[in-house]
């Protein structure tokens, strides 16, 4: 009686030119699989199915839309194209790759590409707090790239976070999952509304949406630095427009990363968003200018650190 | 709504009690959980504890009084309970994170959803007999649904008590859904730990408690299963509705003004021009044209294909 809400297809099962090999991840409005292209070559391949829409039986291919779910899930139809349209036009190392889209069992499906590798959060959660300067600095800045790329479209991604930042064996960093990216930067049509997740969506994704800018990208990429450091999520957004608790990284790891990289952490996550980087350019080239390896203090005494404060400050 | 409802959590012969339960309720909509804190983890009542509060709370935010989408709502709780935990663990600096298994359970319109992870189980009792039961995650379970032991040989099996998905391991938990499941007059939904329906299998369950008067029945089934656990038995827990609406009556499109305030009105009347489903009718034609338009741009911008 029990079971998963909605059933992955069979394992083998040929879809269209490829192989579902088996599901990689399942989301409350699509499925992921990992397949392969008739040369062999892996593919990921991502399946519009919102679980409250949709029903697959087990065994069955084609999900069960209700008459009066037929409205909604093709609304939702509209939010995949939106991801499918947003990546399609970009070509970066640092993005994923669209290879292919089609139509079949009655849903959609964007074929992308694949490689071995983990998410950030991954990464985060498995050195809880032993992150060093070197990979936020190395990850970060190239991760920017793609993401300039992404803004330089006309679009924002809007749901930047550890877990949409994927590390390629080389750690080279891909940004994937744009289901919540819009072309907010031209359209003039009324725009849908965005997911967030709390701690990496910006103050702006709660209020007036029409703030949304390349600052609302920034302040998330802040929001993941910070949990690079502190091994979780800040504070989110709506919380800290009420009371704000964090700690600011400049206080939290005085002395244990550079003090331009906590800086730049705090500049990211100022909540108005006009006291922010304004554009990926900007923070870009913050973050490489000024390559100082950290100082690595002696913890030592009270003292020993003021010293150390003193000697370290006249640049 | 019109139910009966009992929850219980008893220490059975451990040294504290690692369960914990909750129900609770709007005008329209019911959640019942039972989590079971797992021993051999360090501080499994924590677990337990984070787990029924996200729920609860959630609940206490979302439905008012209606849930949009009860399985989102088991979902994304369940989820976050999970995430709770790990967040519990990295804040507090704990070697090792602590879990615990969930069940829950929504009834709305009449209509029962429920989830688990775990081997903590629901049973959906009607007319005598069990008509619905979760499936634990445990490897005692596979094993007897591939006919490889016997029932008798699972109640010994060394590893009766292990399970393969649990919120707040470091790997993302296994939850499974029911289907949409009606609900009739005189039905009763039980969740209940592994201490219970360890000593008490779901067929006697479902004869001991006939039903009309759960608040009595319900009590002495605890006994009963406490008794029989005895002096090392295991913490045991209970959230058990019995369900006083039937489905049928409510499908029928009557409408029941008795519980209205006196000055309120309820008008239906269609906004001009805003019809919601006018505006997201997307023909086949417009999908093949978005697909065509994606699948250019896929060409002109990634030639490599």
């Amino acid at each position: 009686m029990a079971q998963q809400a909605n059933h992955p297809l069979p394992s083998g099962h040929q879809l269209e030119e490829y192989t579902i090999d088996r599901q990689l991840s399942l989301g409350g409005f699509s499925i992921v699989y990992l397949a392969r292209d008739p040369e062999g070559t892996q593919v990921a391949i991502k399946e519009y199915l919102p679980n409250s829409l949709a029903l697959r039986a087990k065994g069955d291919i084609k999900p069960i839309i209700s008459e009066d779910h037929l409205g909604p899930f093709r609304y939702g139809m509209k939010c995949f194209f939106e991801e499918g349209r947003a990546l399609a036009r970009l070509s970066h190392p640092n993005v994923i790759r669209v290879l292919n889209f089609f139509r079949a069992n009655e849903t959609v499906y964007m074929v992308m590409e694949y490689e071995h590798g983990r998410t950030l959060q991954e990464f985060i959660h498995k050195h809880q707090g032993h992150v060093s300067e070197r990979f936020i600095r190395g990850v970060f800045t190239r991760m920017l790239n793609g993401l300039r790329e992404v803004h330089s479209h006309k679009l924002l991604h809007l749901d930047l976070k550890p877990s949409n930042i994927y590390l390629r064996g080389d750690n080279s960093p891909v940004l994937i999952d744009f289901g919540a990216a819009r072309q907010t930067l031209a359209s003039d049509q009324p725009m849908l509304k965005p997911m967030y997740t709390p701690g990496f969506a910006s103050p702006e994704h709660y209020g007036e949406r029409k703030n949304l800018g390349p600052w609302s990208d920034i302040y998330s990429v802040g929001a993941s630095m910070y949990a690079c450091l502190a091994g979780s999520a800040p504070q989110a957004a709506d919380e800290r427009l009420k009371k704000d608790t964090l700690t600011p990284a400049m206080v939290r790891w005085e002395g244990q990363f550079s003090d331009r990289l906590l800086e730049i952490i705090d500049w990211c996550l100022n909540l108005n968003h006009l006291y922010r980087p304004q554009s990926v350019f900007a923070l870009q080239k913050a973050l490489v200018a000024d390559v100082h390896p950290p100082h690595i203090r002696q913890p030592g005494n009270w003292l020993g650190r003021f010293v150390g404060k003193f000697r370290s400050s006249p640049r | 709504m019109r139910f009966t409802i009992y929850q219980d959590s008893r220490q059975g012969g451990r040294n504290n009690n690692e369960d914990r339960t909750t129900y609770c309720y709007s005008r329209d909509a019911l959640l019942m959980v039972v989590a079971d804190g797992m021993g051999g983890h360090h501080h499994g009542e924590i677990a337990a504890q984070i787990a029924v509060q996200t729920l609860a709370s959630a609940f206490q935010h979302e439905a008012r009084p209606h849930l949009d989408d009860p399985f989102r709502f088991l979902q994304r709780g369940m989820t976050n309970a999970h995430h709770a935990i790990l967040d519990y663990t990295a804040r507090h600096r704990l070697p090792d994170s602590p879990r615990t298994t969930c069940v829950a359970c929504i009834i709305q319109d009449n209509v029962a959803y429920w989830a688990h992870a775990g081997d903590s189980r629901l049973f959906l009792i009607r007319a005598g007999r069990v008509i619905a039961q979760t499936k634990d995650h445990s490897r005692i379970r596979l094993l007897l649904e591939e006919g490889l032991i016997t029932e008798a040989q699972a109640e010994r099996h060394p590893d009766r008590n292990k399970i393969y998905s649990c919120l707040g391991s470091p790997s993302a938990p296994e939850i499974d859904f029911s289907r949409k499941t009606p609900l009739e007059h005189g039905d009763i939904i039980l969740l209940c730990s592994d201490g219970l329906w360890g000593v008490m299998p779901g067929e006697k369950i479902a004869l001991v408690l006939p039903g009309n008067n759960l608040l009595q029945a319900a009590p002495l089934l605890m006994n009963q299963a406490e008794a029989r656990g005895g002096l090392h038995g295991d913490n045991l827990s209970v959230v058990a509705v019995h369900w006083e609406d039937n489905y049928v009556e409510a499908l029928s499109s009557a409408i029941s003004t008795q519980t209205m305030p006196v000055d309120e009105v309820t008008t239906k009347l269609e906004e001009f021009g805003r019809n919601p489903s006018y505006k997201s009718d997307l023909s086949d034609d417009e999908i093949e044209a978005a697909i065509e338009e994606i699948r250019a741009a896929i060409d002109k911008f990634n030639p490599k294909k």
